[in-house]
């Protein structure tokens, strides 16, 4: 079993996994065999068989087989569900009106629909998914070991998909030192979350859809990463959006997710476009879509036809990845199940943007132009993103903000050439916000079905476990020494000064002061204090189960370690010699270094010296940021409410508001985009009614009058006949002795 | 023959005008005979003079349309049928005036052998087919010109 | 006369006779009408014979043969005026626009 054996296999893993759920998932999840209960605990089971018949797998089965039934009905699944309220389609209603009987609707989830004794239905469909998905990870873990430790770099070619004249794509994998890292993240977070989901997503009567939907993600994903050309990568991009589309509207049948799905594939879309073009124009300037053949000779191209590219492939992970203008669909995104918050919009997807730029640096570095642009699109992002994340109430949407916050320092880091710095930053980021997005879940399951923060507080009592790991996340995502945030942000800001960005580092200390500081609102808001939410809620406040608690505790670990490990000395680490291959060439090119900065050609960093200072300020801020949110959410719980009060201007509460609603982005994009495409839809209607509808009718007409016209030649008179005839002959003979002439 | 001509077409009542195309006819026999053709001009009495305005003074006597005097013998469009008319006059004529036919000064009289043995022998098919043609004609005329009883009776 | 006023004047007497055809109400009238036309060409071709004489007289030998067809077409014609003269009463050809649109 050779390594590339391996690497091949890697990805078809998952998409076995996705066959297995789909062929036979559904009858894993089943009623139990109980041949009374079955008709005394669901009466009404036969109209809930009938209405749930959409989701059903074994239909057919249903009456003949008596053994066991389909995949739970709504009934069943509302009267046995732990998670009654908020891990069903019917969760959270707002916006579900019309699908949950009014006398069953309190608006928060329907924690008291539970039946007791009812006979639960055996979820079972984890099982195949899961384990194949820890046999990736096996596997992905050995290859990572052997190219990072042993410094091999794979390609190994599975077969050609596309052999058409001069256009020959392979289905083949690159495994260097970037997609090691990637892998490591991806298969690791990723089993964390199928581990995860085991418990979150119990009593959800698509229990097995969702382990499909994972694999399927995982599969394209790994695609994505893996592959050695742009269109195999082209193909993981669009899986994994078609994955993030079907999981944030899992629960299908809430508007809100639906709409939120359609949107998050739209705005994509819209990236997507610029980055098909860009694979286009490579492919016409070029003639390979190859990676190693695109960047030996990316440079025989014009600078403008560079700079056009990168730009172009760069939207496109402006779209993936969530930065301004496209970032609207991240938040919204979070209507589906927490374990795709943090698989999907934490440590994986939202991630292709950062690797399709790391892994295109030959052409992104020949363009200073582009590598400007991207890092102030990520700076502006990050402030943009903080600044709304500072007021938000609910605690995925803050989650949701700050992932596009920090994505935004990613960028920024790519963009002024610090490539190490942002895949470093990648990394910590996966395992610290995954982190932080399962342990919302788990708040969320903990308070059942509450998400809003205001009416939380106090669950530190009743919840040790997830708020211990979620304060070692937090931790890491306000930059504290010693945790993997630090390293990854401290290395970003410090490269930013000592090339000379220094506006943008001023931006991005400012970022990371907002970033401690609402990071750690929602640790006070959510823990500490007391509990504000109903007081009947209180008592079913409990800690969530060890299938959801365990992958906490193991993403703690490297969220603590993994800057001690990558990234010590600062600017050296071993994450650099790791990855030094990739980028040779591209640190000090494009953008990289401003001239005239304190940094020339070859800096090193002094711990003593400008790099030392760099760290305080940056470990004084987050500390500083943590106290302001302690100051005014433990101590004072008054203070924030003066301070917009007393902002100078009057302004205050003006600014709340607008960071409260996101800064008017999304009615602007509602106002342009969608009533003007109204606007502009009507205006084509008139177009084609009138002017073409008109012209087609027009023809008509005119062919009418021209008829009614020449009739009248036709009077059945002989003499009229006989003076045409003779008429034509005077034209004859006119025409013949002109030609004469 | 010009002047009778017209006369054929202006002259409101019927039978006036075949009398001035029997003129016309006449005249035309005339300038067949001076061109030196006097077989064709003989033919032009024969056929023309003595069968063809015969059978149309026939047909107006038959028909009465002779009788009545016409109120309005031209029709609307008589002043465009005469532009018509000089249209094709003037052009032909000029035609006629401006090519050169390098014709002989003076005409050349027909010897009759030499016409018979043409027709007999060079236009010899035309001459048969017309003959067929006349007896289709014959033909037709009778039965076309039945009177209505005489075709129930006949079947 | 030379060649040329014989097809001048043949000329003229087309022109009469097609003046007379498309302008008079009379149905035998267009009949002699086409008499006439047909004689003006009739004309025109002896005239030809004569000024440039061909071996074996075409001129003369068409000229006679018209005279025969247009035996043949006034008898067809006169035929035909005749039997819808006594279906419709009237010779008048303004009455004969059945064809009409």
């Amino acid at each position: 079993m050779t390594i590339e054996t391996l690497i091949a296999v890697i990805p078809v893993l998952p998409l076995a996994g996705f066959l297995f759920a789909v062929l036979v998932g559904p009858r894993l999840d089943r009623m139990p065999s109980h041949g009374h209960a079955e008709h005394e605990a669901g009466h009404a089971d036969d109209h809930g068989s009938h209405s749930g018949h959409g989701g059903d797998g074994a239909h057919g089965d249903a009456g003949a087989e008596g053994e066991l039934r389909p995949v739970p009905s709504e009934e069943e699944q509302r009267a046995t569900s732990p998670h009654a309220g908020h891990a069903d389609d019917l969760a959270n209603s707002n916006g579900a009106d019309g699908v949950i009987p009014d006398d069953m609707n309190d608006g928060r989830g329907q924690p008291g629909h539970v039946v007791e004794g009812a006979p639960r239905p055996r979820y079972r469909s984890w099982i195949v998914p899961t384990g194949l998905v820890a046999v990736a990870w096996l596997f992905s873990m050995i290859v990572f070991g052997n190219v990072i430790f042993g410094g091999h770099t794979y390609h190994v070619s599975v077969y050609e998909w596309i052999g058409s004249g001069t256009f020959r794509i392979q289905v083949a994998f690159l495994v260097d030192g970037l997609t090691a890292m990637l892998l490591l993240v991806v298969s690791t977070v990723g089993l964390l979350v199928h581990v995860y989901s085991i418990g979150y997503m119990d009593g959800d009567r698509g229990f097995w859809r969702f382990f499909a939907y994972l694999n399927l993600f995982m599969f394209s994903m790994l695609l994505l990463v893996m592959g050695d050309n742009f269109l195999l990568l082209y193909v993981g991009w669009e899986a994994v959006g078609l994955c993030s589309y079907a999981l944030i509207g899992f629960w299908y049948k809430k508007p809100s997710a639906a709409g939120a799905a359609k949107k998050a594939f739209v705005v994509n879309r819209v990236g997507d476009f610029g980055f098909g073009l860009g694979i286009m124009m490579i492919w016409t300037l070029l003639g390979t879509l190859n990676f190693s053949d695109v960047f030996a000779r990316i440079t025989t191209l014009s600078p403008t036809a560079i700079t056009v590219i990168s730009l172009l492939l760069f939207a496109g992970a402006v779209g993936k990845s969530a930065q301004f203008p496209l970032h609207v669909w991240l938040p919204d995104a979070m209507e589906g199940p927490t374990p795709v918050s943090a698989l999907i919009h934490a440590a994986t997807m939202v991630n292709a943007g950062v690797y399709m730029v790391a892994r295109a640096n030959p052409i992104f570095s020949a363009s200073p132009t582009t590598m400007w642009v991207v890092a102030s699109i990520g700076v502006f992002t990050a402030i943009f993103a903080a600044a709304i994340a500072l007021t938000q109430n609910d605690i995925k949407k803050v989650l949701a903000y700050s992932t596009v916050s920090q994505l935004a320092y990613m960028f920024f880091a790519l963009g002024i050439g610090a490539w190490v710095a942002a895949i470093f930053h990648l990394v910590s980021h996966g395992f610290f916000k995954g982190l932080l997005f399962m342990g919302s879940g788990s708040v969320i399951h903990g308070a059942n079905g509450e998400q809003d923060m205001r009416y939380m507080g106090g669950l530190r009592e009743r919840m040790p476990w997830t708020y211990r790991t979620m304060v070692i996340g937090s931790l890491a995502l306000a930059g504290i020494p010693l945790f993997a945030g630090f390293f990854s942000k401290d290395e970003i800001l410090g490269e930013a000064f000592s090339r000379g960005y220094y506006l943008f580092w001023a931006v991005g200390i400012t970022v990371a002061f907002m970033t401690a500081f609402y990071t750690f609102r929602m640790v006070f808001l959510t823990f500490h204090g007391s509990w504000r939410g109903p007081a009947e809620a209180w008592h079913h406040v409990h800690e969530s189960v060890p299938t959801m608690v365990a992958p906490l505790i193991v993403l703690a670990v490297p969220t603590a370690l993994a800057g001690l490990v990558l990234g010590i000395p600062p600017e050296a680490g071993a994450i650099h010699r790791w990855l030094a291959p990739v980028f040779r060439g591209a640190e000090e090119a494009g953008a990289g270094i401003l001239p005239g900065s304190l940094a020339g050609a070859g800096h090193t960093f002094d711990l003593l010296g400008l790099g030392g200072l760099l760290l305080l300020i940056g470990a004084g801020v987050a500390v500083a940021g943590i106290w302001l949110a302690y100051r005014w959410y433990v101590l004072d719980p008054e203070a924030p409410a003066r301070f917009v009060a007393g902002f100078p201007l009057g302004l205050g509460p003006g600014i709340y508001a607008a960071s409260v609603n996101k800064y008017y982005v999304d009615d602007l994009y509602n106002l342009v985009w969608a009533r003007g495409g109204v606007l502009l839809g009507n205006a084509l209607w008139w177009f084609d009614a009138k002017v073409i509808d008109g012209a087609v009718n027009g023809a008509g007409w005119l062919a009418e009058r021209v008829g009614g016209a020449l009739r009248r030649s036709q009077t059945g008179r002989v003499e009229n006949y006989g003076l045409g005839i003779a008429a034509g002959l005077v034209v004859v003979l006119v025409a013949y002795l002109v030609i004469q002439r | 023959m010009i002047g009778a001509g017209l006369l054929v077409v202006t002259l409101r009542n019927i039978i006036h005008s075949a009398i001035a195309m029997m003129v016309c006819f006449g005249s035309l026999a005339g300038m067949y005979a001076l061109l030196g053709a006097p077989i064709v001009a003989a033919a032009q009495v024969l056929i023309y003079l003595g069968a063809i305005s015969v059978l149309i003074l026939f047909a107006i006597m038959l028909t009465q349309a002779g009788d009545a005097n016409l109120p309005a013998p031209f029709h609307p469009q008589v002043w465009v049928a005469a532009l018509a008319a000089v249209a094709i006059v003037g052009l032909t004529g000029w035609a006629a005036i401006a090519t050169d036919w390098k014709a002989a000064a003076t005409t050349v009289a027909i010897v009759v052998s030499a016409l018979a043995k043409s027709l007999f022998t060079d236009y010899a098919l035309p001459f048969e087919i017309l003959s067929l043609l006349l007896l289709v004609a014959i033909i037709g005329a009778i039965y076309l010109a039945r009177r209505p009883e005489e075709d129930e009776r006949a079947n | 006369m030379g060649l040329q006023s014989y097809l001048i004047v043949s000329a003229m007497l087309f022109g009469i006779g097609a003046f007379g055809f498309m302008a008079r109400r009379n149905a035998i009238l267009m009949l002699i009408s086409i008499e006439l036309m047909l004689n003006s060409v009739n004309l025109s071709l002896v005239a030809f014979n004569a000024y440039l004489p061909s071996p074996v007289n075409a001129g003369a030998v068409f000229a006679l043969l018209v005279m025969a067809v247009a035996a043949a077409e006034a008898t067809v014609g006169l035929a035909l005026v005749i039997a819808i003269i006594r279906t419709r009463q009237t010779a008048e050809v303004d009455e004969y626009a059945d064809l009409k649109e």
